[in-house]
């Protein structure tokens, strides 16, 4: 009898797994974990820009700035929503936690991270918590990557708090702040290849039981005048060169991987049978393609150039499509994004660029692909300075061919800062809160 | 009620209820590596569990802290009637299996115990929860402990606690409806009460939950 209970169950199970794999996708609307639940399909209600205060604009601080871009909202394309957090130090980057309730945003000077609730009112994010320990815990500073992990964040950081260089490490803290470990980015030499030490993004793999991290540079540099820093020879140097491929349930590093010039962003495609990541070498404007060889040994190839490499055009943010066929890559310097098609990622091709301004950051885009949204800024010491120093969020419509303009929001004008990472959110339809819904 | 007929009833509850549910990330987990061996790891001690009192079968009162300490615990939240393939239902499959695994070496199984916690303490009463748990887990040979709470009040601490989303779904007039919408987590606690590892549908990797029972076990005999 149990047997055959258990046989129906089974039957069932698989027959409702056939459902549930017509409707499945991959990827998610900005690259987030694979780890968070509830990624928008559809359109999303609001666009939250992490944005780095300017002394004498407006309240001169670092603020979470919410717009409306539900097309039918009679607030569309305008500020909705600002939370100030109270001070300027270096707001950067962005993570949810896996439920998709908390978005955590980091400062890369004072090394603060703010936790915002998102599920009360979308429209008007709350700060709940500041969390201010990562140097003490860790001597981590930089908290720049927020990747979601089951219950808990994992932060990829930049620098260290005893010579403000370029070794650092991630760190990890559970869903309420609380410092859980810390794990040091590999100087040693594993599989030939010796770590710089350095940190930067943080992207898993589940099925592969792959974590993989990027480098860039320490305190020392990003937080330094980049004409300066550009002069200055020896600076230069310090910048990370490496990639390292982890073991993620051991959290132990199994490869260091060669990729030279400062690789950022990386973006895996998790589509069954593909398992490959991309990413983008800053100061050599390279697309890596980073590939499993044989079982358990990754390689990273150099497989196609952004732009003109020897006019340093800087690829800052990279966003891939959800079905994996496809890549946007901003180059801050010439204020250029450019769309690559990756349906043989081994050969990737540039099938259209656009310049939007005299500087661009970052760029996201919805699940469909069909929205693209690109902020201006850096960091407060590598912006453009003068009439070149735009400071805003492009939105746009995108038709596989050509990007539309949808709106701008000009955040000097607003008098709100330098806008940089974005995260979306939608309205939850046709939900209420457990503890909201009655029962008793 | 026959296999057959919950399984037809779930059937239908699942095709209704397929276009409002939002599939999010939800894809079978996929698993293209060799788990590391037990004990060659250590697993995170993540969070403690607070202690709260739930309903056992009976109506008893029963101390959570008393059910995620002295043995290795596997802890979820489901309720009776959820539907969602990549859901509760897959949740079972899971852990059936676990405890199959786990019955091979007795010695092992003796030391570890599953803890099934309501997310409906309206719907899911203790009569409810004990019919259920019979259903699905009744095997003297294991310790599964089915669990709901008296209000939804009680319960919200304990779902706070784990992080554990959970909301409802509401009809076209806005009234709650009985479907939970509720990211799929399992929480392995060690014999001390802390969480030590989350399994969300992306790491329901049964050959990598065993090898973290074992780690754990073997953590003991150090």
């Amino acid at each position: 009898m149990v047997q055959s209970r258990r046989a129906v169950w089974a039957a069932l199970i698989s027959a409702l797994f056939v459902i549930a794999a017509a409707a499945t996708a991959y990827g998610d609307e900005t690259c987030n974990s694979p780890y968070i639940t509830n990624l928008i399909k559809g359109q999303e209600d609001y666009i939250h820009v992490w944005t780095l205060g300017v002394q004498g604009l407006g309240d001169g601080s670092d603020k979470l700035v919410t717009i409306d871009v539900q097309p039918r909202s009679p607030y569309y394309g305008r500020v909705v929503g600002t939370v100030s957090v109270g001070g300027r130090g270096e707001a950067h980057h962005m993570g949810f936690t896996d439920d998709r309730k908390y978005l955590w945003a980091g400062n890369l000077d004072d090394s603060k991270i703010f936790v915002f609730d998102m599920v009360k009112d979308p429209a008007h994010p709350s700060l709940v918590q500041t969390i201010t320990d990562l140097p003490a815990k860790t001597k981590f500073i930089g908290p720049h990557t927020f990747y979601a992990l089951p219950g808990r964040m994992l932060v990829g950081n930049l620098s260290n708090s005893t010579d403000k260089g370029g070794v650092t490490g991630l760190a990890l803290y559970n869903n309420k702040g609380a410092y859980v470990s810390k794990y040091p980015m590999p100087t040693k030499d594993i599989g030939g290849v010796t770590g710089d030490g350095y940190g930067y993004d943080v992207a898993i793999n589940p099925a592969k039981n792959v974590l993989l991290t990027s480098s860039f540079s320490g305190y020392n540099n990003y937080m330094r005048d980049l004409g300066a820093l550009m002069k200055d020879p020896e600076a230069m140097k310090h910048f990370g060169a490496t990639m390292v491929v982890w073991n993620l349930k051991t959290m132990q590093p199994t490869q260091v991987l060669s990729v030279p010039g400062a690789p950022l962003e990386i973006r895996w495609n998790l589509v069954p049978g593909q398992n490959w990541a991309v990413t983008a070498a800053a100061l050599t404007s390279k697309l890596y393609l980073i590939k499993e060889d044989s079982p358990g040994h990754w390689t990273a190839k150099d497989v196609a150039v952004i732009g003109d490499p020897s006019k340093i055009p800087l690829p800052a943010d990279i966003s891939i499509t959800a079905d994996g066929k496809g890549l946007w890559v901003n180059t801050f310097n010439d204020g250029t994004i450019h769309y690559f098609d990756l349906t043989d990622p081994q050969h990737p091709k540039e099938t259209y660029h656009k310049q939007i301004g005299k500087q661009v950051n970052m760029v996201s885009q919805s699940w469909d692909g069909k929205r693209v949204y690109v902020t201006t800024s850096l960091l407060s010491h590598w912006d453009k300075t003068g009439a070149d120093n735009e400071q805003k969020l492009h939105a746009f419509a995108w038709d596989g061919h050509l990007l539309m303009p949808a709106f701008t929001v000009d955040f000097t004008k607003e008098k709100l800062g330098r806008p940089h990472h974005m995260k979306m959110t939608a309205k939850a339809a046709q939900q209420v809160a457990l503890a909201s819904a009655g029962g008793g | 009620m026959t296999g057959a007929r919950l399984a037809l009833a779930l059937s239908a509850v699942a095709l209704t209820s397929q276009a409002a549910v939002d599939p999010g990330a939800a894809t079978a987990p996929r698993m293209e590596f060799v788990a590391p061996a037990p004990g060659s790891y250590t697993l995170q001690r993540i969070q403690p569990v607070r202690d709260a009192v739930l309903l056992s079968p009976a109506g008893t009162p029963m101390h959570l802290a008393g059910l995620t300490s002295r043995k290795i615990t596997l802890l979820t939240f489901f309720y009776t009637y959820c539907a969602d393939p990549l859901g509760c239902p897959f949740a079972y499959t899971t852990l059936t299996g676990l405890r199959d695994r786990l019955l091979a070496e007795p010695a092992l199984a003796g030391r570890v115990r599953f803890v099934s916690v309501s997310f409906d303490p309206t719907t899911d009463t203790p009569q409810a929860i004990g019919w259920y748990g019979q259903q699905v887990a009744g095997d003297p040979r294991f310790e599964w402990q089915f669990l709901t709470a008296r209000s939804v009040r009680e319960l919200m601490p304990v779902l706070d606690d784990f992080g554990q989303d959970v909301s409802v779904e509401t009809d076209a007039q806005g009234h709650a409806t009985r479907t939970r919408h509720h990211m799929l987590k399992l929480f392995l606690i060690d014999e001390s009460g802390q969480v030590r590892e989350i399994y969300t549908l992306a790491f329901l990797q049964p050959q990598v939950m065993f090898n973290d029972i074992k780690t754990l076990a073997m953590e003991r005999a150090r």
